[in-house]
């Protein structure tokens, strides 16, 4: 194939961060003109600081990258704008109390009378590309407040009125629903039509296989080969990605859940942009069982969670534990009631990152008699608990000293799972809890799930990782739009299509099958 | 990288930013002195060495010195641990030298006991006070470091009523309280030396406090919280009960110090303005990294260098103002990260490219 | 008291708020700029310092006022781009990198000033006539009663304070650099990914500040105090660091927020003159009203947060 061919080259790319994670290795990426050309693979397969490299965000350690035949230094974004190069970040890169217009001109100002900001112009580009491109927003309104889906259209202009010939969109589907993606798609389509080269980052087989050319996929910071999307089944690349057949099965017994131990009622919260998060959720959690709760990201599940461990309180409604009430309690106080919880956000919650392993391994457990039986630690007794912890939790690292933030994903996750599993708890709030982890981890931590569980702890798993969700819980809630979709009490007879429908609100079980789950009125 | 890489690059990183600061006080000297060279022996050598001899005298000296900015030392380690940049040493430092100061005055009793009270007194006083930026910090998110730096003007000018219009002793040519008692003074740990017993109880302090950060729970939840807030919070720590303890404590340190200062190396109260040592006390935190035990020797390095600058004044001419300066630049390239980034760049691909290369080995060993 | 009454109802109390206002409206604006780009310089004070020293130098040298104000500017100017050098370049944390400054400010200065003129303590005896920045009358309005005695016949960089409130104002609202200063304060990787360079545009935002700071540095030793001497900042640069918290960030607020710590200096001057009122704690009265400002506006803040969740 002739080099001409190409827009985007990079070559033996190579990345290792400061703190030696080695994120990329010997990464091979080309992307032709035109085409919508997906980049797959697991959280932390190392897409993203590929894409990072491409856009000008993080230099690579070895390689190169070639634009439309041109070896180049992408030195900053502003590099990569210059070279035709633009990026919808998954975590939209706009300024909130800026308008729509405002944030569409941002670093390229038009002026008037030599200095200042001529604010008629930005509203009069962002109109044009707007119409353009038909992609609908609001000139005059402050991003704060606008839905996730214009924000997106925003990001996309953006890159746009930049002169960007190179699309890179950064799991542009995470944040959208059904419509608002389908609607993306078809955006997308007309820019490739009209010349655009999209590059599609993503996990999602279905979307990947409905409108890409052709698709890289990524494992462990190596790239496992290019393939023609035609051509390639969904099994196929699902085991390139994943390494290993499709469906990971965990082998459990049938569970013999007995009384409710987390009790929650009538669960109801609105955020401070009047957004209702929480409408009337109200579920049991059973002794010896594993409740999943599955949906799409950004339909409650997060706000949740806080109010079950008293880290954002609710409008309305109760949370009981073996009946305690939770709300407005100490953490302190929910952690002695018995409940345990593995955060979503490991890195602001789950850890101390600068501390040791042994400092984040006894977080919760500092105040505890079998530490302090003077005013002074018992040192000896923590380095043994310590190290049996590290050992028992298969923890790799140089020794329990070791600083956590730079051990690997995988292991951080280890250390706060030994954390909060060897509290001994009655309750387990996983959070997901293997994202962004490597297949080893993951797999001990869901085994560990299920053995707490048929040990006698109720175990509350939220996940949006539909594999996780499916295969660990024993019964089951889906989540849309703030409330309670669907109860599946027995999970073996659901599948995709199933889940689909409800997670996408295209179905809703009736009151009385919702009610289900509230087990011990 | 490694523990032991890392601390061989901390070491050395500081011992750059040290000679740099050296660095700039020589261009400053050979500025300012119509004789650079004794001016840098003043500097240098003068503090420990005189006529070729151990100028014992001044060694004293330089380790009575080190008393106060230990404790405000101490105090800011604690603060600063938990992420508190509290600015407030200097007001409580004061203050707990001017209770000291009224009790040894007003006070009489027995002289064992006179001088504890002293202290005991000033230790609280300075402690009561840091709780009003704590408290307004934890219920109403107030600016820690404006309110403290702002109550250090607060404190002084009330303390400068009391001296003024209140306490004055009217037969002194200079305003002054009247004598502290006998009783109330910290004696000498050598006779006729600035070096008091203030000096032992400066070390035990910091003992005291390297225990309390790393050895007890309440001292690991200040350096959990200082690290990560919402993790302290989520793993069931009282974040804003402990973030009011580490600065109340870090008040009591200060308030101590200036206690054992007024009562070791004054006989009355005369101080007229904020005497400086909150801010030492930071630098010597910094070049600490707000480890306890290693505050003494940071302590040690800066009241060095302090006299060194006194000595280059007297017998050389050169303001020993300096010493602010030398202290400043220090500060900013201990606490820089980024400072001499790329050989730790380096080093930490080096490493990791070993690791690999070792892993990739042990595979392909473990395959055939 | 009612004294007391009498006094606040002279024109020379409301003119002595604006006088001594200035100096920490300077400061305080230069706290809005660097805040609104995310960067909290605590520096200030120190600034303010040096700047007061070699405004007095740069007059001297030059016999100008206008020399020793610009150069009092450029200084400032370069300890703001100094502190940025070291807070982002080499991440030595910014509140650290404000507290080395002013530490250097306070024995620095000190030993600049003999390094440059040999004397210690202040440099009253180079102060000539035409080193102190001119009073200004303002030709109609100080002809008119009341309004002319107080608003006439102040310092030019007064009027100069009063003016950058509103320049900051356009500068922070109306201009390409404001939209950029405020994403790089809000969101410094969306403006990093639209080319905007955020160091540039955080070491303008430090630069102006400290050249704002070095105004009021400027004010202090070529106007105010006519001369440099050891402590002339006296904590000002901390009070401005309280006005622009209090002013919400925002020019005009810490204006009135500089304005009332004015009222809170110059009442407690008027009542150090009477019988019963002691000096002393008449001059910490500014510094506590200061506190008790941090307070109540933390108290609305709260109250606002409340209001909208409901």
């Amino acid at each position: 194939m002739a080099e001409h061919e190409y827009v985007v080259q990079m070559k033996g790319i190579a990345k290792v961060y400061p703190n030696g994670v080695a994120a990329n290795q010997g990464v091979d990426f080309n992307v032709r003109k035109g085409e919508i050309h997906a980049l797959m693979g697991e959280n932390g397969a190392g897409k993203s600081t590929l894409m990072k490299m491409l856009f000008g965000l993080e230099q690579p350690t070895e390689g190169e990258i070639i634009i439309n035949g041109e070896k180049v230094v992408l030195s900053s974004p502003t590099v990569a704008i210059s070279k035709g190069i633009g990026m919808v970040h998954q975590h939209f890169m706009l300024v909130p109390s800026l308008t729509v217009a405002e944030n569409m001109v941002l670093g390229m100002e038009p002026k008037e009378k030599g200095m200042f900001m001529d604010y008629k112009k930005a509203v009069e580009i962002t109109e044009e590309y707007s119409k353009k491109f038909n992609l609908y927003v609001d000139p005059n309104a402050k991003v704060r407040d606008i839905p996730v889906g214009m924000k997106q259209k925003v990001e996309i202009l953006k890159a746009l009125v930049r002169g960007a010939k190179i699309l890179i969109l950064d799991e542009p589907t995470a944040v959208l629903t059904t419509q608002e993606t389908e609607e993306l798609f078809k955006e997308l389509v007309a820019l490739k039509e009209q010349g655009y080269t999209l590059i599609f980052i993503s996990h999602k087989l279905n979307e990947i296989k409905q409108i890409t050319d052709r698709l890289t996929i990524m494992r462990a910071g190596k790239s496992m080969g290019v393939y023609e999307t035609a051509d390639t089944s969904k099994e196929e690349i699902s085991r390139l990605m994943v390494g290993r057949d499709v469906v990971l099965t965990v082998e459990k017994d049938k569970a013999q859940p007995t009384d409710s131990v987390l009790k929650v009622r009538d669960l109801e919260y609105t955020n401070e942009w009047n957004k209702k998060m929480l409408n009337k959720i109200s579920f049991d959690v059973r002794k010896g069982e594993i409740l999943g709760i599955a949906g799409v990201e950004g339909n409650g599940q997060r706000e949740l969670v806080d109010m079950l461990f008293n880290l954002n309180r609710p409008d309305s409604g109760t949370v009981t534990v073996n009946g305690q009430s939770v709300v407005g309690q100490p953490q302190k106080k929910i952690r002695e009631m018995g409940v345990s919880l593995i955060p979503e956000d490991r890195m602001t919650f789950g850890i101390a990152g600068t501390g040791t392993i042994e400092e984040n391994l006894i977080s919760d457990r500092s105040a505890d008699k079998r530490y302090n039986n003077g005013p002074l630690f018992n040192m000896k007794k923590m380095h043994e608990d310590c190290d049996q912890l590290i050992e028992d939790y298969k923890v790799l690292c140089k020794s329990r000293k070791q600083q956590i933030g730079m051990l690997s994903g995988g292991n951080i996750q280890k250390v706060v799972v030994a954390r909060e599993f060897s509290a001994d708890p009655c309750l387990i709030i996983a959070d997901q809890p293997t994202r962004g982890i490597d297949v080893g981890a993951t797999e001990f931590i869901r085994k560990k799930l299920v053995e707490l569980s048929r040990e006698g702890a109720a175990v509350l798993l939220v996940s949006a990782d539909l594999n996780e969700v499916m295969e660990l819980s024993d019964s089951l809630i889906i989540m849309y739009n703030g409330a309670i979709a669907a109860y599946f009490e027995d999970t073996s007879m659901l599948n995709d299509t199933i889940m689909g429908e409800y997670m996408l609100g295209l179905k809703q079980q009736s009151e009385e099958e919702v009610r289900r789950v509230q087990h011990g009125e | 990288m490694g523990n032991k890489t890392k601390l061989m690059f901390e070491f050395v990183r500081g011992l750059v930013a040290i000679l740099i600061a050296i660095a700039v006080a020589f261009i400053l000297i050979f500025l300012s002195s119509d004789d650079p060279g004794k001016a840098l022996e003043c500097m240098l050598l003068r503090p420990i060495i005189s006529n070729g001899a151990f100028n014992v005298n001044s060694i004293l000296t330089i380790l009575g010195r080190m008393t106060p900015i230990i404790f405000t030392g101490l105090g800011v380690c604690v603060m600063f641990s938990a992420n508190q940049f509290n600015l407030g040493g200097e007001g409580t430092l004061m203050l707990g030298g001017f209770v000291a100061a009224l009790i040894g005055i007003y006070c009489p009793m027995a002289a064992g006991l006179h001088p504890v009270v002293c202290i005991i007194a000033a230790t609280v006083v300075g402690g009561v006070v840091m709780v009003i930026p704590a408290i307004l910090k934890v219920k109403l998110k107030v600016n820690e470091m404006v309110c403290s730096l702002l109550l250090n003007y607060v404190v002084m000018y009330i303390i400068l009523h009391f001296l003024n219009n209140v306490l004055a002793d009217r037969t002194k040519g200079q305003t002054q309280t009247l004598p502290f008692q006998e009783t109330a003074l910290v004696g000498d740990l050598v006779a006729n030396s600035e070096l008091t017993f203030g000096f032992i109880i400066a070390l035990i302090a910091t003992v005291l406090t390297a225990l309390f950060m790393y050895r007890t729970r309440w001292g690991y939840s200040i350096r959990m919280i200082g690290i990560n807030e919402s993790f302290s919070k989520y793993s069931g720590m009282k974040v804003g009960a402990i973030i009011v303890a580490a600065q109340v404590i870090g008040g009591m340190l200060s308030g101590m110090g200036g206690a054992i200062e007024m009562l070791g190396r004054y006989n009355t109260f005369l101080w007229k303005e904020l005497p400086g040592y909150g801010w030492t006390g930071m630098t010597v935190a910094i070049l600490a990294k707000n480890n306890p035990i290693f505050i003494p020797f940071a302590a040690f390095f800066i009241a060095y260098l302090n006299r060194g600058c006194e000595l280059m004044s007297i017998y050389a001419g050169v303001p020993a103002e300096m010493i602010d300066i030398i202290q400043a630049v220090i500060f900013l390239f201990f606490a820089a990260e980024q400072f001499m980034s790329k050989t730790r760049q380096k080093l930490v691909v080096k490493e990791t490219k070993a690791e690999l290369k070792e892993k990739q080995l042990a595979a392909e060993g473990g395959k055939a | 008291m009612s004294t007391l009454m009498n006094m606040v109802m002279t024109t020379s109390f409301w003119y002595s708020i604006i006088r001594i206002a200035s100096p920490i409206l300077f400061a305080a604006l230069a706290a809005v700029v660097s805040e609104k780009a995310g960067l909290s310089n605590i520096g200030l004070e120190g600034t303010m310092a040096f700047s007061a020293l070699f405004g007095v130098l740069f007059a001297y040298w030059t016999n100008s006022w206008l020399v020793g104000v610009i150069g009092a500017l450029i200084i400032g100017a370069l300890l703001g781009l100094m502190i940025g050098f070291f807070a982002m370049k080499l991440k030595t944390d910014i509140i650290l990198c404000g507290i080395a400054v002013n530490l250097m400010g306070g024995g620095g200065t000190i030993f600049l000033m003999y390094l440059f003129t040999g004397l210690k303590g202040n440099t009253a005896s180079l102060t000539t006539p035409q080193m102190l920045t001119p009073k200004i009358n303002i030709p109609g309005l100080s002809s008119i009663p009341v309004l002319g005695d107080i608003f006439s016949g102040h310092s030019i960089l007064t009027y100069l304070a009063f003016l950058m409130v509103f320049l900051v104002w356009v500068l922070l609202y109306k201009t390409p650099l404001a939209l950029q200063i405020r994403a790089v304060g809000e969101n410094d990787h969306a403006a990093e990914s639209v080319g905007i360079k955020v160091l540039k545009i955080q070491y303008i935002a430090l630069g102006l500040g400290g050249a704002l700071a070095g105004l009021g540095g400027a004010y202090m030793s070529m106007y105010y105090s006519q001369s440099f001497n050891t402590g002339i900042v006296a904590g000002r640069g901390f009070i401005a660091l309280a006005a622009q918290a209090m002013g919400q960030g925002e020019p005009v607020g810490t204006m009135f927020a500089s304005l009332l710590f004015g009222l809170a200096t110059a009442l407690g001057n008027k009542m150090e003159g009477m019988p019963g009122f002691s000096s002393y704690l008449v001059a910490a009265i500014p510094y506590a009203v200061t506190i008790i400002g941090l307070i109540l506006y933390a108290l609305s803040t709260i109250k606002k947060v409340k209001k909208i969740k409901k």
